[in-house]
């Protein structure tokens, strides 16, 4: 059997060219074709099917690198990939699977490969997600919905029936609304300085989830860093690379590079794996666009996981004891992208009276940035097989460290009956530090 | 000699043979068939001449090694021919390193043993009929006790050679214990009763001859005592070689015996775990008297998943207290085989019944009951073998093989 | 495939009797099938049926019976001899979907399983009950049982605990002719022809199996694991000799070379011990007290022939280090060279140094490098022949070379294939390691299965002149013959 392996590769750019193709070739021939990949992949564990595998996917994109036409069925199992890249912790022969997939889905991107409502959903998600003030009025919408008991309204089966399965899966997950916590600029350490931090509060984040970039401060100020919250700052690209997206992706990268660079941080932390994941790729993204090399490579240089820097720097702050319970879910953007594990694991071992469950099934729990919005049916399956993994470790919280797999496996745990609160590990870290109470109720509205 | 068969193939059989062809008598006879003549062929290529000679005079053919089972299965409608296979004996080839064998399919298996024992290596397949060659042994699949620990024949047999009804010379698998080129023929001439070729040379796996071997034996009053003994015993991490029961009456105590082979020191801690696990235990290095001896002189083979054991037992007895039969029963409780023995004078028709008892256990049981073993106007009327899945494939696999059915027509399943 | 194509008539039949979404016809999707784990052999199937039952399997296979298609069956696709490549005028049957574990017999020690279900998952099955599957191909996670079936797959431990052959009790079989028969069951010795021990190992030509029972071993108490550095593949061949006249059965005897030795480092640093011209994994299982006398039996050994270094695993976090450099080994060849073979051949243990130097004496001669990693526990060789395809010609030098090799094991009566199967890429390999006669009598099995060869033609065994072709004479003598392994007949 030959098999090939090329070093010294070329790396890749966002802009399409002749080039592109070949490195995408080159790519594609680090796969031997093993197969070692089928079983860690989410779709090929719901259907068995070579083409939502990816194999089969590679197999896919070098038909269309060949010059097969980019729609239909090749769109469609691209699609279907949650990029959650357990096939890179997979493979055997080192095959770049991110970048592949990246790659691809500008392609298809570029082709308008997709049905009329497939593609019109899609614009409004990136019509909305990675630009923070538009979600703040989404969220007063979302709030008066909630007041007014429209949204539990949008649940009478007509209805649910009736409108697009796009909504209801954003209204499915979507959290209940909780108080915006606004973050002052810079939040100073506590005691002597170990150095100062650029937080990245990101863009559903900081308006969903203000309290879990509230407690990252904290954290990061009680364990001795002075928190620098960047002023203007918003999505950093995450999601539209992820999708293909690359102008767009493109654009948001540069002004989070900026603003950090403009700060002049030590570090940057994401509190959100595909956050921190795609900071981390910056440096490749950029590579062959000159005026943003060097400053893209400064920044994925810098960019740190919550978990890595507070493993990394050790504890300082006195841990008080929170007895719970915890089933703890790698994020794959954690685990596979950034081959984070043990740091989080380390963190919530450092709670005293914490008993820490692992949750035996380490598939995707299904959410993979806005796949559980634009891939409902086989999102909801992941979901509810996650959900269930969740429950057999009998713990009383979830606990996890990014905020997407939070909604999803709250979500689908409410749906199985079993609401259990979910909780990032910042704000699992914030709790013990400040020696407040664990919460006794959901901290997710449970799902109809 | 039958006048059926052209003048003339004696002769021809003669010439084939140099070592020895001679018109068949009374004492030659194949489980109450005479056969018209008899050829001692010495290699494979005299072995194929008598074949391809046989084949032109249209006779048909039953090899015989040292003919201890020669009253197996249905007895063969016609014999032309019979090959002895007495004089094809001895090691071809053994490399004590790579622990394998070649050996001449009449060599008896009690002189194989004696050869690899001079090296410390044995063949792990138990003599359970005293005489036998390796021939004959893998063509009729018998296995004994070291089944459990070792696998059957057909898993220790690497590779073959035979002489197929027409004379063509063919080998399959090889002398190396990994192999996967080909189909694994071995499998498909291991227990088929001389019906597809005669082997005329067998490659073995072999292991290492133990240092110590300790038989543990205990003693139930009942099969539905022994049953959870039986359980903890297969489930158990000393790792028996053997799991074998004996029981002499219908109603006598059922005896169990696990064998454990190793080491010395290790083989006692793993023997007394065993004894813990059996109660009341002894541990010995002398084989019970009934160990690995089959019995008889009519033999009905049993066979069920192996949770069945215990119940199997229970029924066997039911259908020969109920006939009054003085019936020993004996096999691998770790293997789910089992043999029943009867008494010669046994009536056809009672052993029909048990027989057909039997089948409708052995069937709840998941497996199968066949005759072994019976006088020869007892198998007129017995259903020799018993209801054969997938004898539509087996009757097609013998036509390539044979299209002239010359090869122990009618000995085995079916008619085949 | 064209509407007037042979094969558009089946495939119109099969879409009225499967379900809807069982059929596959989007050529972007059956792309994605065309080739299994040895990716030069290539084609794309006029059509693929995912069956999700055993009748969902016997409808394909009674259509493609009906109307003279030939059909492929496929499990996991990770097979090394391109025995599961599709034919661009027939179906491909994919059983990937069937994997549900039917039952878990603890009392019985069986588990009955779609042929789809993993190897792995057998095993996982086995594990609340303290029971586990034996074979352990090193794809175990993704290879399917079916798979296995077909090539009778193997692993590192078949050492102790042989093949799947060994370990498959009954089997569900759909027949080239479409009929479904049951094979041996859960009691041994069914009466009649082991045709489940001649369907193991057949490579997917004599049926469809859509249901197997498979034996289950108790877990082994113990598990040690011993890693022996030496300074040269001589002194390893002669500790692995000594291990087996010892008179002990480990579960698995592997062995790597410097230049495996090498690549695996850069790959994954394992850390093997630094100068070792030759490294040993030696495995043993069994009882607790056993295994403590036999390793020290094997460092006694191993320290006799002259091993500078040795470890032991002291828990599995230190075993999965330990044989994290031999399961990398293939896929860290890539550090070396751009491009490799991988050859599987198996030679008597015995002989397994001198055919490392004849190796050593062919790889100088061409000036093509080989790495050697082999279960040397059962002579089963893999040598990595390391080309560069870039450079003009080496391809064809290192093709030879790698045939070469196999001609050396076919000379000490050895087998062309130990795992890997012959599927397309063995057959010419076959015609050297059998003779005419041997080859017509496989064919005889097949035949009687598949009479009118349609069920993965063209593979395992060749086929060896067209249909009214004159038979050939038998010229010259049998390979085993020249190799005086073989009597004169």
């Amino acid at each position: 059997m030959a098999t090939k392996q090329h070093d010294g590769r070329p790396l890749p750019t966002y802009v399409e060219t002749a080039a592109e193709d070949g490195h995408l070739r080159s790519l594609l021939n680090d796969c031997v074709h093993c197969g070692f990949c089928l079983p860690a992949c989410p779709t090929y564990q719901l259907w068995g099917e070579e083409a939502d595998s990816p194999r089969g996917r590679i197999q896919i994109v070098g038909q269309l690198v060949a010059g097969a036409p980019v729609h239909g069925a090749a769109a469609e199992h691209l699609d279907r990939c949650l990029s959650c890249l357990a096939c890179v912790s997979a493979c055997p022969s080192g095959v770049r699977y991110g970048e592949i997939i990246e790659e691809a889905r500008a392609k298809v991107e570029r082709a308008n490969a997709r049905p009329l409502p497939k593609r019109l959903g899609r614009e409004a998600i990136f019509a909305l997600f990675p630009y923070p003030r538009r979600l703040r009025a989404a969220r007063l919408l979302l709030k008066a919905a909630e007041s007014t008991g429209l949204r539990k309204l949008l649940h009478y089966h007509w209805l649910s029936s009736h409108l697009p399965a796009i909504l209801m899966a954003t209204e499915r997950l979507a959290p209940p609304v909780t108080p915006l916590e606004r973050l002052p600029p810079r939040v100073p350490a506590r005691g002597p300085s170990r150095g100062a931090v650029g937080l990245l509060v990101g863009c559903v984040q900081s308006v969903f989830f203000s309290h879990v970039n509230a407690a990252t401060a904290r954290v990061l100020a009680a364990e001795g860093f002075d928190v620098i919250v960047a002023k203007g700052q918003g999505c950093c690209g995450a999601l539209s690379l992820h999708a293909g997206r690359m102008d767009e992706a493109a654009r948001l990268a540069r002004k989070t590079i900026d603003v950090f660079r403009a700060e002049g941080v030590k570090l940057v932390v994401a509190n959100a794996a595909g956050c921190g994941s795609a900071m981390k790729e910056y440096g490749r993204f950029f590579a062959g666009d000159p005026p943003y090399t060097e400053p893209a490579a400064w920044l994925a240089e810098r960019t740190r996981d919550l978990s890595e820097l507070l493993a990394e720097a050790g504890p300082r702050a006195e841990r008080h004891p929170v007895p719970m319970r915890v089933a703890f879910h790698d994020a794959c953007h954690l685990a596979h992208a950034q081959g984070i594990r043990s740091q989080p694991r380390e963190l919530l071992g450092q709670i005293p009276g914490l008993e820490l469950c692992e949750v035996g099934d380490d598939t995707c729990c299904g959410s993979a940035g806005v796949y559980n919005i634009v891939e409902p049916d086989a999102a909801a399956e992941l979901g509810r097989r996650k959900a269930a993994a969740v429950r057999a470790t009998g713990a009383e919280v979830v606990v996890s460290t990014n905020p997407g797999c939070l909604m999803q496996i709250g979500a689908w745990l409410g749906s199985a009956g079993c609401a259990l609160p979910t909780m990032h590990v910042a704000e699992l870290l914030d709790l013990s530090i400040r020696g407040g109470e664990a919460p006794r109720r959901p901290l997710t509205r449970p799902s109809t | 000699m039958s006048p059926a068969f052209a003048p003339g193939a004696l002769q021809d059989l003669e010439r084939a043979c140099p070592s020895g062809a001679r018109p068949g008598t009374e004492v030659d006879t194949i489980d109450g068939v005479a056969p018209s003549f008899l050829a001692y062929p010495k290699d494979t290529r005299e072995v194929a001449r008598v074949l391809k000679t046989a084949s032109s005079y249209n006779l048909p053919v039953v090899v015989r090694g040292a003919g201890t089972k020669q009253d197996w299965g249905t007895p063969p409608e016609r014999v032309g021919l019979v090959v002895d296979l007495s004089q094809m004996t001895g090691v071809v080839e053994h490399v004590s390193d790579d622990l394998v064998v070649r050996a001449r399919a009449g060599t008896p298996l009690a002189s194989l043993a004696a050869t690899l024992a001079g090296v410390r290596q044995r063949l792990p397949v138990d003599e359970v009929v005293a005489g036998s060659t390796i021939g004959g042994v893998v063509a009729t699949g018998i296995s004994g006790p070291l089944r459990y620990g070792h696998g059957a024949v057909r898993d220790l047999l690497l590779g073959l050679t035979v002489v197929r009804a027409d004379g063509t010379v063919a080998r399959a698998g090889s002398k190396v214990v990994k192999n996967v080129a080909g189909y694994d023929l071995p499998k498909l001439f291991a227990g088929s009763y001389g019906t597809l070729g005669v082997m005329t040379e067998l490659t073995f796996k072999l292991r290492p001859l133990p240092d110590q071997r300790l038989f543990v034996s205990a003693s139930y009053p009942s099969p539905a005592e022994m049953a959870p003994h039986l359980a903890e015993l297969l489930r158990s991490q000393a790792v028996p070689a053997a799991i074998e029961i004996d029981r002499a009456e219908p109603d006598a105590a059922v005896q169990v015996c696990a064998l454990v082979e190793g080491r010395p020191r290790p083989a006692e801690v793993r023997a007394d775990l065993l004894s813990r696990v059996m109660r009341d235990a002894t541990v010995s290095l002398e084989a019970p008297p009934w160990w690995g001896s089959l019995p008889g002189p009519v033999t009905f083979k049993l066979t069920g998943a192996i949770s069945a054991v215990p119940s199997l037992i229970g029924q066997a007895r039911n259908c020969c207290a109920a006939a009054g039969l003085p019936a020993r029963l004996w096999g691998s409780a770790g293997t789910g085989v089992l043999y029943l023995g009867l008494p010669s004078g046994t009536d056809p028709e009672q052993l029909a019944s048990i027989l057909d008892q039997l089948r409708t256990a052995a069937s709840e049981a998941q497996g199968h009951a066949t005759v072994l073993r019976a006088p020869a106007k007892s198998k007129a009327t017995l259903d020799i073998w018993g209801p054969v899945p997938g004898l539509d494939l087996m009757r097609r696999v013998k036509q390539r093989f044979d299209p002239g059915r010359l090869l122990s027509p009618g000995r085995f399943v079916g008619g085949i | 495939m064209s509407p007037s194509s042979p094969v558009a008539a089946a495939v119109k039949a099969l879409g009225s009797v499967l379900r809807s979404g069982a059929l596959l016809t989007d050529p972007v999707e059956l792309a994605t099938y065309e080739c299994d784990g040895l990716t030069n052999f290539r084609a794309r199937p006029a059509v693929a049926v995912l069956a999700t039952t055993a009748e969902e399997v016997a409808a394909t296979v009674q259509t493609c019976a009906r109307f003279g298609t030939p059909f492929v069956a496929r499990g996991s696709g990770t097979g090394l001899s391109g025995g599961s490549v599709p034919r661009s005028d027939g179906v491909l049957l994919v059983t990937a979907k069937m994997r549900s574990v039917l039952s878990v017999r603890p009392e019985d020690q069986r588990a009955i399983v779609e042929p789809g279900v993993t190897n792995l998952a057998v095993s996982r099955a086995g594990a609340p009950h303290g029971l586990f599957y034996a074979p352990d191909p090193s794809s175990q996670q993704v290879c399917s049982v079916g798979g296995n079936v077909a090539e009778n797959s193997g692993g590192a431990h078949c050492l102790k605990y042989g093949f799947t052959t060994n370990h498959v009790t009954g089997l569900e079989v759909v027949t080239p002719e479409g009929e479904t028969v049951e094979l041996g069951g859960m009691a041994p010795d069914t009466p009649g022809y082991d045709l489940v021990g001649a369907f193991v190992g057949s490579e997917g030509t004599l049926g469809v199996a859509t249901k197997v029972t498979l034996r289950l071993l108790p877990m082994p108490e113990a598990v040690q694991t011993m890693l022996a550095a030496f300074a040269d593949v001589d002194s390893a061949g002669r500790a692995v000799s000594a291990i087996v006249a010892a008179g002990l059965v480990p579960a698995a005897i592997e062995m790597m070379d410097a230049l495996a030795i090498s690549a695996v480092e850069a790959a994954v640093r394992c850390e093997y011990p630094a100068g070792a011209g030759a490294v040993l994994i030696v495995e043993l299982d069994g009882p607790r007290a056993e295994v403590e006398e036999g390793i020290a039996e094997v460092r006694r050994v191993c320290e006799e022939e002259g091993a500078f270094e040795i470890r032991f695993a002291a828990d599995n976090t230190e075993r999965a280090a330990i044989w994290r450099g031999r399961k990398a080994a293939f896929a860290a060849m890539g550090r070396l060279s751009p491009s490799y073979i991988v050859q599987d051949g198996v030679v008597p243990r015995s002989s397994l140094g001198d055919v490392l130097h004849e190796i050593g004496a062919l790889s100088e001669e061409a000036g093509i490098r080989v790495a050697n990693v082999f279960h040397a526990g059962d002579g089963n060789l893999h040598p990595l022949v390391l080309f560069d395809d870039q450079v003009l010609g080496e391809e064809e030098r290192a093709e030879e070379l790698s045939e070469a090799i196999l001609g050396l094991c076919i000379a000490r009566g050895g087998s062309v294939t130990g795992e890997h199967g012959v599927g397309l890429h063995k057959l010419a390999a076959m015609e050297k390691m059998f003779s005419p006669e041997d080859l017509e009598t496989m064919l005889l099995l097949r035949s009687a299965f598949d009479p009118e060869g349609i069920c993965n033609p063209g593979k395992a065994v060749p086929t060896p002149r067209l249909c009214g072709e004159p038979p050939r004479p038998c010229q010259g003598s049998h390979p085993l013959q020249e190799a005086g392994v073989a009597e004169i007949f």
